[in-house]
């Protein structure tokens, strides 16, 4: 296979600045999506972009109240790190397989962009950020101004993904939830991540993401507000099923050969309704 | 036979091919290279029923490093069946090489020989073809009304049901006492339609093969088969290749599971070298083996049942099976016939039945064999409707299932009506462990504390479910297995056998069977087998016939072997023969004055005095096919919220005669019941509108990882059955069957709903709670 391996960041970032490349870590997605025969080489419509061994682009560390991960960091690393909140661990922990975390990084699930990507929803709760190199500028998106589409995202082709940062939240309920075929090496039908905070009886944070259910993850911010800042006593059979009747004017799922519209909307409104019902005192 | 101490048969000795595997040693079909070998690639059709109205090649020829580019106007036009059977088939000559007419998305349409797979794969895409669209129907209910399928001459070489013209392939029909007044006779009368889906085998090998000319001008198969000898007759005839010049050897094998007991590469291997007299090569991608190998047949059931309030007794029992054979078909009318004869003499007292059953032609793809061979399809609605019946008696399954299992001593007048193409073999049931099965298996699962309780842990409810089944060994009068030994001069074994590993480990129990008849140890047997030149016939691994027929040919072998050693012996140390023992390969005369090691035995044979080549030769026939038989527990976990069914625990508890060797025994019973949760929570085809395969790979057909595998408890109930080798009967297929029924039971157990149509995916059970409510 042939490609370009850039000793450092600056010589990635020079590199993109003169053509169009196809930027590659782990491969776990691009060597699949361009795999031939077996026993040939992947046949990459651009030249690959190695950047899987660049040590500026990986690891995890915490600056001021923010975890910066970079984006090459592997999936596995990302997994077992103490500074990541636990709803992206939990995430992670259900995605494919032990050797495909190994090889696979946060960065490369961010930019496929997949609506079944499964950092995605637990990133969108988080209201992460990605940041984007390229050689004269430094570009700062929440995640879900990033993700356009399926597939789709604003990263230009001279442009890196160089990290990811959010706020570790003061969260009192947490929920993730991954409905696959079986439990590993499966896609998502679809996933849930929700978190939630609250204290004396108000809820002050309510944040709850859905993956594979829309074109792009869903956050509904607008509908969150509604929760927010509700006392649990608030939380009525007629309150909680006017959120979900509101979530479902977003949720808007397709058939595949993975499960139906039907189902994937059923469970994403049964699972926020479970999460709703978990903030009710007991 | 008796049941005696044993020092061979009985242990759990290593796979006699384990090193090689596991230091990767062993060379698979996909493996062989040679100079100068060709690459196969197909050009299959898009379309669900078209005729080809053109075909232009020359651009496709015109590319270099392409050799042949064959369309149905170059190849033989033979109606064949690429069902690997005994000859006659039971099965429908409807299948050319290539033909005009396309049957299903695909089918094929073209053959591509050249220098590299890239280069074949390459001019596939140059090769124009104009087809003319055909109507096309994807619904076995709707088969009969629509355009006709198989070829306007398709034949059967059987007397029995064949309608091309109504697409139906195959229909048999039982009946005995009086199904109605039966009905009429019943305290209540039970009905329920079920439906189980296409499924693959998922062999990790895919389907392969190779052939080359040797120097003596004999073309040589290699291939990736369950049954050498039937590819030699087969590709004999369709390719009009006199049988004395092909040879088929079958390597090593990656799983079989039924999908290799088909021949349909061989013949297109064999014509490619045939024409260019080079070696050539076709090895399936993934995809293939999905679309265009063989599948699971899909079947719909339909159970009536009626039964008396007091007794119990099931006083009339009909059974309708529709199955959906695809597009060509191979094992139409004996798929369809074991979802009968291998389920209906379960319950053999019922004295008022009848068994109805329909193949038909679907523009889909290809069923075929498949581990468990319609008694899978037949058993989930057997299971779920004695389930139903005991709920109703307000009895325990697992008692009405004891009362009226069949027993020893007993028969079923089924064994006689039904059989593989022909009628079938009456019998009496010699060895039967089921009752013991029921109750070790019930034990094990905790299915007196679990039953009933619907344990309840958020949204998850627990549930138990049991099956019962029983299979055959072999088919009887029909299936035939042979074995040649020589002894060597160091008191070892040549055992020649065109018995089939496929993986299942037959090549060691074989081995076992023939040094514990002989008084050796199992490192002196040299195992050699399926090779159409240097081993005797046998039907191949299919029917769970390998322990009980070839094992039965080396066993009657080994005998005759003893009985040689014993002779020379004799004269060696001038005794009677009734005067002599054997222990560990050495004869020891019974006063324990003297003794002779085979090693001297062997020297005197061939070297000292009337020098002759110490060897046998022994066929086998089974003159009955002695089910084994198993009961089957899971306890599952339904996630109401989500629908989804987890499998916690599942146990299958067998009688499989006497186990030649446990961890075998034990590997074969996991193996199954690991496919059939598989088969019952998710494996499915999922078709568009046109019947093309959208799921054709393992990115989106889920098997069970390994992190969906339940703990699996495995007790082997022993029997010893005096009809097989040292006591055996079969084990292979048989723990496939219970999961669906199991599964289905224990679902029912914990929410009360009953499942009826596999996979129990998370949206079947959301949709069935969300319709039905559930019970708690």
């Amino acid at each position: 296979m042939e490609g370009l391996i850039p000793e450092s960041l600056d010589e990635a970032l020079e590199a993109l600045s003169e053509r169009k490349f196809i930027p590659i870590a782990g491969g776990t997605d691009l060597m699949v999506r361009y795999k031939r025969w077996k026993n040939l080489p992947p046949s990459f419509p651009s030249l690959p972009l190695f950047i899987g061994h660049i040590a500026e682009l990986s690891g995890i560390e915490k600056k001021d109240d923010e975890i910066v991960i970079k984006a090459a960091t592997l999936l596995s690393e990302i997994e077992q790190s103490p500074l990541v909140p636990s709803i992206l661990r939990k995430a992670i922990s259900q995605m494919a397989a032990p050797g495909i975390r190994n090889m696979g990084t946060i960065g490369g699930n961010i930019v496929n962009s997949s609506p079944a990507g499964d950092t995605l929803p637990p990133l969108y709760v988080l209201d992460a950020k990605v940041v984007l190199l390229s050689k004269n500028e430094r570009r700062c998106l929440f995640i879900y101004d990033f993700i356009t589409g399926p597939g789709k995202n604003q990263r230009r082709d001279d442009e890196l993904l160089y990290e990811v940062r959010f706020k570790v939240p003061k969260h009192t309920h947490e929920m993730y939830r991954k409905v696959g075929t079986r439990k590993a090496n499966a896609l998502s039908k679809l996933s849930v991540a929700a978190l939630a905070s609250s204290r004396d009886g108000k809820i002050d944070d309510f944040r709850i993401g859905f993956g594979a259910v829309a074109p792009t993850p869903v956050r509904v911010k607008s509908i969150e507000e509604k929760v927010k800042s509700r006392h649990v006593s608030e939380l009525s059979d007629d309150f909680i099923n006017e959120i979900v009747n509101e979530y479902g004017e977003w949720i808007k799922p397709i058939d595949d050969q993975r499960s139906t519209a039907l189902y994937r909307k059923t469970v994403a409104l049964r699972l926020l309704r479970a999460f709703l019902l978990q903030l009710k005192p007991v | 036979m008796e049941n005696r101490e044993f020092n061979v048969v009985g242990k759990s000795i290593k796979k006699i091919d384990a090193l090689a595997l596991a230091t990767g040693e062993v060379k698979f079909t996909a493996d062989i290279e040679m100079p100068g070998m060709l690459h196969i690639a197909f050009l299959y059709s898009p379309h669900p029923h078209a005729e080809i109205v053109d075909i232009d090649t020359e651009e496709a020829k015109n590319i270099p490093g392409v050799v042949l580019v064959l369309t149905y106007r170059d190849v033989p036009d033979t109606l064949h069946t690429t069902a690997g059977q005994g000859y006659p088939e039971p099965s429908p000559y409807d299948t050319r090489i290539l033909d005009k007419r396309v049957r299903f998305v695909g089918d094929r349409v073209a053959i591509v020989a050249a220098e590299t797979k890239e280069i074949a794969e390459e001019a596939l895409k140059k090769i124009k073809v104009k087809y003319r669209e055909l109507p096309y129907n994807l619904d076995p209910e709707k088969a009969e009304e629509s355009e006709q399928i198989p070829p306007e001459d398709a034949y059967h070489l059987l007397p029995t049901v064949y309608e091309p013209s109504k697409n139906l392939a195959a229909s048999v029909e039982l009946s005995f006492g009086d199904v109605e007044k039966g009905f009429s006779d019943a305290d209540f009368v039970l009905e329920e339609r079920f439906e189980v889906q296409y499924a693959n085998h998922c062999a990790i090998e895919p389907h392969a093969a190779v052939a080359f000319y040797d120097e003596r001008g004999r073309l040589n198969i290699i291939s990736t088969t369950q049954v050498p000898f039937h590819v030699r007759r087969i590709v004999s005839r369709v390719l009009g290749i006199p049988l004395k010049n092909l040879r088929v050897i079958k390597p090593r094998i990656g799983g079989g599971f039924g999908g290799k007991q088909e021949v349909f590469l061989e013949q297109v291997v064999a014509l490619v070298t045939y024409m260019t007299k080079r070696p050539s090569k076709v090895v399936f991608s993934r995809k293939e083996v999905f679309v265009s190998s063989r599948t699971r047949h899909p079947m719909i059931t339909w159970y009536k049942v009626g039964a008396k309030r007091d007794t119990g007794e099931i006083t009339s029992l009909y059974l309708k099976a529709l199955m959906n054979a695809g597009a060509y078909g191979p094992h139409a009318l004996t798929v369809m016939a074991n979802a009968g004869s291998k389920v209906l003499p379960l319950f053999n007292k019922i004295k008022n039945l009848k068994f109805e059953g329909f193949s038909v032609y679907t523009n889909l793809p290809v069923g075929g064999a498949y581990r468990g061979y319609g008694a899978t399809q037949g058993y989930f609605g057997y299971n779920v409707m004695l389930d139903m019946i005991a709920e109703k008696l307000g009895i325990d399954t697992l008692e009405f299932f004891k009362k009226w299992h069949i027993k020893k001593g007993e028969t079923s007048p089924i064994f006689e009506e039904l059989g593989e193409g022909k009628e079938g073999v009456s019998q009496i049931i010699r060895s039967c462990g089921l009752s013991e099965c029921i109750e070790k298996g019930a034990k094990a699962i905790g299915w007196y504390e679990k039953r009933r309780k619907r344990i309840k842990n958020g949204d998850k409810v627990r549930g138990v479910g049991a099956a019962i089944l029983m299979q055959g060994s072999g088919i009887p009068k029909i299936d035939m297995g042979a074995a040649y030994m020589k002894m060597n001069e160091d008191g070892s074994f040549n055992l020649h056998i065109g018995a089939t590993d496929i993986g299942t480990g037959s090549d060691t129990i074989l081995a076992q069977i023939a040094a514990e008849e002989i008084g050796t140890s199992v490192d002196k047997i040299i195992v050699y087998s399926s090779d159409t030149d240097f081993t005797p016939f046998d039907v191949g691994a299919y029917a769970s016939s390998t322990t009980y027929i070839s094992g039965g040919a080396v066993l009657k072998c080994a005998k005759k072997i003893r009985k040689e050693i014993l002779k020379v012996a004799q004269e060696m140390l001038n005794v009677p023969e009734d005067a002599l023992y054997i222990e560990n390969g050495t004869v020891y005369t019974r006063d324990g004055q003297q003794k002779v090691s085979f090693q001297d035995i062997v020297i005197y044979s061939l070297y000292t005095k009337n020098q002759h080549q110490i060897q046998a030769v022994a066929s086998h026939i089974g003159l009955e096919s002695p089910p084994p038989f198993m009961a089957q527990f899971a306890e599952i976990e339904v996630d109401i919220r989500i629908g989804r069914i987890e499998v916690i625990k599942f146990v299958s508890a067998v009688d499989c005669g006497k186990p030649i060797n446990p961890v075998l025994v034990e590997g074969q019973v996991e193996g199954a019941t690991v496919n059939g949760i598989g088969y019952a929570l998710w494996e499915d085809y999922v078709f568009d509108e046109k019947g093309r395969v959208k799921n054709a790979s393992f990115w989106d057909y889920k098997i069970p990882s390994i992190r969906d595998i339940p703990e699996i408890e495995v007790i082997i109930c022993e029997t010893y059955e005096p009809t097989g080798p040292h006591g055996a009967k079969s084990v292979a297929e048989i723990g496939i069957n219970g999961p669906i029924p199991a599964i289905a039971n224990a679902v029912y157990d914990a929410i009360g709903i009953r499942l009826t149509k596999t996979p129990f995916t998370p949206e079947r059970v959301l949709k069935a709670i969300k319709s039905q409510g559930i019970k708690l």
